[in-house]
This record gives structure tokens, C-alpha cells and sequence, in this order.
């Protein structure tokens, strides 16, 4: 089934994007490596958070300066989305920890109850770890169209100065957040009608404080934040960098 | 400016309010809620689990204000049971003479959800300004929108899900392009190619998956046990995962033909159609990332917990990764054609609508 829905894909991406469309296939492939590489050396008992650090600095690589070359644009991205990275991890960090947010709850016993809990793991560094992987995606995706954006501003006039240019990034930025908030929403959501049927006789009050829920809940939200965080710091950075590139 | 300000004052202070209110509203709750004021752990050696010595102070009901002590059972893997913090605050259950507590049920954490609810929104306010409310607007309407669907579903267990939800995803779309853009040609343009997108990715996906998909261990979803018609659950996730990413790229493709038509009403079809197609590559590579990283991303824990039980890699990823994988290569492929026919229908909406001006 995989390779069927791949093999589309290519064909798809090959007629549509062409030469770009190809590499976008393989970067996507080689995305998806990363994340099986990433469990594998958890396995092996590496710490998760840093783990997860590696693969979305090594993500980020991938797609900007495989798929979009070495250039202004994607350095300025790259380090936006470093200072972004740090922003959430600190806060997923304090609220995965105080808040218990790891592990499984009653409602997945059936799949995991075949499994020995004493895995000598911390799967909460794990959950933490996950929420940024979940939100590396739309960083770099949000980052790359503002820093693109504000250099095509640049190229079709060059007199532009270093806070005209900022503004018109955040402009771009607003004009993406509503989309890309969409997208996140669906893309999260999507799994979670299960959830509300199995609890469906629950009351707010027991929803709003199980487990499930608050991570669900806390997944999206940290991706809202950090798609909308990523706005203005790229718009800053960037035209720093493309004002300052040009000296 | 001076109005704006006084806004973003009123709500960084409604912000403050409302995380007070939540880390105090033990009241709201009929639950006994302990707030644990000491933790002693009592780690073994060589043991996966240990003991937690728990003080607290009971903050709500008849006993409010007592000091309770109890012990908990935690795991240092953290894989089912719950660690305890000083300052957490505990669902308990007290005996019948509330002398003391026989159970811990949960912790406390709506607080955490609300400091990131209002996080988001004043980030949204603050960096888009009254822009953002549209987005808020938009993404109420789609929680109700799925709130409503969901109360649907479990009224009425024979309906069939994805009929219901395919009706439910042209709403989706039609409302949320609606708010975001308000009314004109342009949104029309996106959401005639969303819904087309939508069906003609969904309908390829779906033969195949009849064709070829009888190996898929769809019963391996969560949940599934409690859905009357489970193979039907998984091809609404399916219609619903890439449905925001549809919208996305078609209503930027629409939007950037739009503005072109206008700068230059004489444009050709020919270099309109070649502009279409720079702007989407750029977005097509980044867009597929998205899609992996966000839904991918949820089988983490399940596949670790199996690779550490000794499960080899292979049967871990078909058993726990293979179904998601599936949802992520569809909506990929809804991506990727969402291109060429929102180019196709915005060329015929918007640009044939010129001529006839003229």
C-alpha cells in the first residue's frame, strides 16, 4: 500500500513540480528517515530531548538548504527557526514536566498492555522531544515563505530600508498564520473524533484535566504558538540579513 | 494607536485574570482536589517502580483546609503512571469518614491548557493585531463545526461517518475560505478548487485503498473498538488530515493569480498558467514536510515502546506506523493535486470573467 500511494506520489510530484517536484520526493523520504533513525537511537537509550534537538536541526537542514540551496533566505530561516526551537522547548519543557504529560492513559491499555513498562526510559523526555518534532514542520514551512517573500520585496527595489522591509515580512505573516493554523488544526485534529466518542459521556471538567486530552490539547497549541512566534523573528532576522548581505 | 494600546492592556490584564481564576477555581469542582505542599520519593535500587510520600492540603468540599498525607506508586520509565510534583494539584478520593484518601485519580491540568490558550491568543493579537481575529473567528467556527459533528456521530451510531463528514468538510471549507476572505471572486475560485481537490485526491485514495489496501491493520487505530463502522473511520481521517493543507495551497494559488490578473488585466493565459506553476514548487516541498513532521510525529511513543520490548523494527513500523504513514501519503498526494486544479479552475473563474469585461 506504501509503495503504491509513494509511487503516485512521485508521478504526481514528477509532472507537477518537475525537476523541483522530484527532490521534493526525496527530501520528504529522507524526512521520514530521519524521524525512524530518531526513534532507533532512542531505543538504544540516547537522551530523547537532545535527540529530538538533532533531528529538527538536522530537518531544518534537509529542507532548506537541500531543498532551497545555501543562500540568504535560507540561512536567515534557519536561524529563525534555532530561536524559535529554543523558545518552545523551554516551554514544553516546565509545562511536560509539572503537568505528568508522559506516557499512556487507560485508554490505549489494550495496545501497550502486551508491553513491559520498564522500558529504563524517561518517556516523558520523550513526549517532550515529540511536541517539537510535531512543530518543526510548520516552522520551517511559515519561515521559509516570509524570508522568500521579503526578498522577492527586496529584489524589485533595492533602495528598501531594513524596517520596510520587516513590515512587509509581517504582513506576509499575517496573511499565512490563518492558513497555516488551519492546516495544523486539521492535520491534529483529524485522529481525535475517537476520543471524544469514547469519553463522550465525560463532563468538561473530567476533559479538561485527563490525560489524553490535555496532551492532544497541548500539542496543537504548541504548534499555534510557535507557527505564530516564527512570524515576526524571521521577519526581523531576515531583513537584517538581506539588508545587511547586500553591503 | 492610543485605542489599540488601551486593547493590549485590557487584554494582558484579562489574560492575567483568567490564569489566576484557573489556578484558584477549585471550587468549580465536585471531586476532592489535593494541592501537594512536600514530596518524599523513596527510590529503590533495581526497581522500576517507587514510592512517592505525599503532604497536601485539601482545597475544596467539607474537608477544605485539612492536611492529608498519601503515598503513590510511580515508575521511573513514566510510561503508564503518573509522577507527582510539590505544587501539583491532585484529584483524590477521600474514605467515607474523611480520615484519609484511598485514591489518587488524576492530576490537575487544565491550568497548564489555559496558560497556553492564553499564550496563543494574546500572540495572536500582539503580533497580527485586529487581523487575528479573523483567524480566531475562523478556527472557533471549525471547533464547533467539529464539536457539532462529533455530537452527531455518537447520537446517531448507524449513520454512516463518512458520508456525514464528507458533507462536513465542504462546511469546513466553505466557512473557514469564507471568513478568512471574505466574499468575492476570488474566494469562490478557492473554494470550488478546494472541494474539487478534496474529492478527486479522496476518490483515488479510496479505490486504492479498496483495491489494495486489505492488508492494512486498520483495528491497530485507537479507538476504533467504540466506532460502529471502524473501516469508515479511517478514511475520514484520511479526508480530514489533508483537508486544511487543500485549502492552504489553493486559496494561496488563487490569491497570487488574482493579483496578477489585476496588475496587468492583459495578461496571457500562457504566462499566468507559467507563474502558477514557480509559486507552487516553492510551496509544494515545504507544505509535504508539514504534513510528515505534524501527523508522523504521533507514533513516536508507541514505536519506542515497542522497539523497547524487543519488537523488531520492521513489524514496529508496519504495526504502529504503517496506518499513519498511509494518512500522511494522502494528504500529500491531495497536496500535490490541489496544484493543478486550483490553477485550472482559478484561470477559469477569474480570467474568463475578464474577457467578458472587456
Amino acid at each position: 500500500m506504501i509503495k503504491i500511494l509513494s509511487l503516485i506520489l512521485f508521478i504526481l510530484l514528477a509532472l507537477v513540480g518537475r525537476e523541483r517536484g522530484i527532490k521534493t520526493f526525496f527530501t520528504f523520504y529522507l524526512s521520514l528517515l530521519l524521524i525512524i533513525f530518531y526513534i532507533i537511537f532512542m531505543s538504544f537509550g540516547l537522551n530523547a530531548i537532545i535527540l529530538a534537538i538533532i533531528t529538527c536541526i538536522l530537518a531544518s537542514v534537509i529542507s532548506l538548504f537541500m531543498l532551497n540551496g545555501y543562500n540568504v533566505k535560507t540561512k536567515a530561516s534557519f536561524i529563525s527557526i534555532m530561536v524559535v526551537l529554543v523558545f518552545i522547548f523551554l516551554l514544553v519543557f516546565f509545562i511536560g514536566k509539572s503537568s505528568s504529560i508522559q506516557g499512556f492513559s487507560n485508554d490505549s491499555i489494550e495496545s501497550i498492555g502486551a508491553y513491559s513498562f520498564e522500558i529504563n526510559y524517561d518517556m516523558c523526555d520523550v513526549f517532550i522531544g515529540m511536541y517539537l518534532v510535531c512543530s518543526i514542520g510548520t516552522l520551517i514551512d511559515t519561515s521559509i515563505s516570509i524570508s522568500s517573500a521579503v526578498n522577492e520585496v527586496y529584489e524589485n527595489n533595492k533602495k528598501i530600508t531594513q524596517k520596510e522591509l520587516f513590515k512587509s515580512g509581517m504582513n506576509i505573516g499575517h496573511d499565512i498564520l490563518s492558513t497555516t493554523i488551519n492546516t495544523l488544526y486539521f492535520a491534529l485534529v483529524c485522529g481525535f473524533i475517537g476520543f471524544f466518542l469514547w469519553h463522550r459521556g465525560g463532563t468538561l471538567g473530567y476533559l479538561l484535566n485527563y490525560k489524553v486530552f490535555a496532551q492532544e490539547v497541548i500539542k496543537v497549541l504548541i504548534a499555534f504558538i510557535g507557527s505564530i512566534l516564527i512570524i515576526p523573528i524571521t521577519a526581523f532576522i531576515s531583513s537584517h540579513f538581506i539588508i545587511n548581505d547586500s553591503y | 494607536m492610543s485605542k489599540k494600546r488601551i486593547l493590549l492592556i485590557a487584554l494582558t490584564i484579562l489574560s492575567i485574570l483568567s490564569i489566576i481564576f484557573v489556578y484558584n477555581d477549585y471550587f468549580l469542582y465536585k471531586n476532592t482536589i489535593l494541592k501537594v505542599t512536600d514530596v518524599k520519593n523513596d527510590y529503590k535500587e533495581n526497581n522500576e517502580y517507587y514510592t512517592q510520600h505525599i503532604t497536601g492540603v485539601i482545597k475544596n468540599g467539607e474537608y477544605k483546609g485539612k492536611t492529608f498525607k498519601v503515598n503513590n506508586t510511580a515508575a521511573k520509565s513514566k510510561v503508564y503512571d503518573d509522577t507527582i510534583y510539590k505544587n501539583n494539584d491532585i484529584f483524590v478520593e477521600l474514605s467515607k469518614d474523611g480520615k484519609k484518601i484511598i485514591a489518587i485519580n488524576d492530576i490537575k491540568r487544565d491550568k497548564y491548557i489555559v496558560i497556553l490558550l492564553v499564550l496563543f491568543i494574546d500572540l495572536i493579537f500582539f503580533i497580527t493585531g485586529k487581523r487575528g481575529l479573523k483567524t480566531l473567528i475562523s478556527l472557533l467556527v471549525n471547533i464547533i463545526i467539529s464539536t457539532i459533528s462529533i455530537f452527531v456521530v455518537s447520537k446517531f451510531q448507524n449513520f454512516n461517518i463518512l458520508v456525514l463528514y464528507i458533507l462536513v468538510s465542504i462546511l469546513f471549507i466553505s466557512l473557514s475560505l469564507f471568513i478568512t476572505n471574505g466574499k468575492s471572486r476570488k474566494t469562490l475560485a478557492a473554494i470550488i478548487s478546494s472541494i474539487v481537490s478534496l474529492f478527486t485526491s479522496f476518490s483515488l485514495v479510496f479505490i486504492l485503498i479498496k483495491f489494495f489496501g486489505d492488508h492494512l491493520s486498520i483495528w491497530t487505530m485507537e479507538y476504533i473498538e467504540i466506532i460502529y463502522d471502524y473501516q469508515n473511520y479511517f478514511y475520514v481521517s484520511i479526508l480530514l488530515c489533508g483537508l486544511g493543507a487543500i485549502m492552504d495551497i489553493s486559496i494561496t494559488i488563487t490569491s497570487a493569480l488574482s493579483e496578477l490578473i489585476e496588475k496587468n488585466p492583459k495578461i496571457k493565459t500562457k504566462d499566468l498558467k507559467k507563474s502558477g506553476r514557480e509559486i507552487s514548487k516553492d510551496i509544494i516541498g515545504t507544505m509535504t514536510n508539514v504534513m510528515l513532521f505534524t501527523c508522523f510525529s504521533s507514533v513516536i511513543p508507541m514505536m519506542l515502546l515497542a522497539l523497547k520490548n524487543n519488537v523488531l523494527l520492521s513489524d514496529a513500523i508496519s504495526l504502529y506506523g504503517e496506518l499513519e504513514l498511509v494518512i500522511v501519503l494522502s494528504s500529500c498526494i491531495s497536496i500535490v493535486l490541489a496544484i493543478p486544479i486550483s490553477l485550472y479552475i482559478s484561470l477559469l473563474i477569474l480570467h474568463r470573467n475578464k474577457r467578458k469585461v472587456k
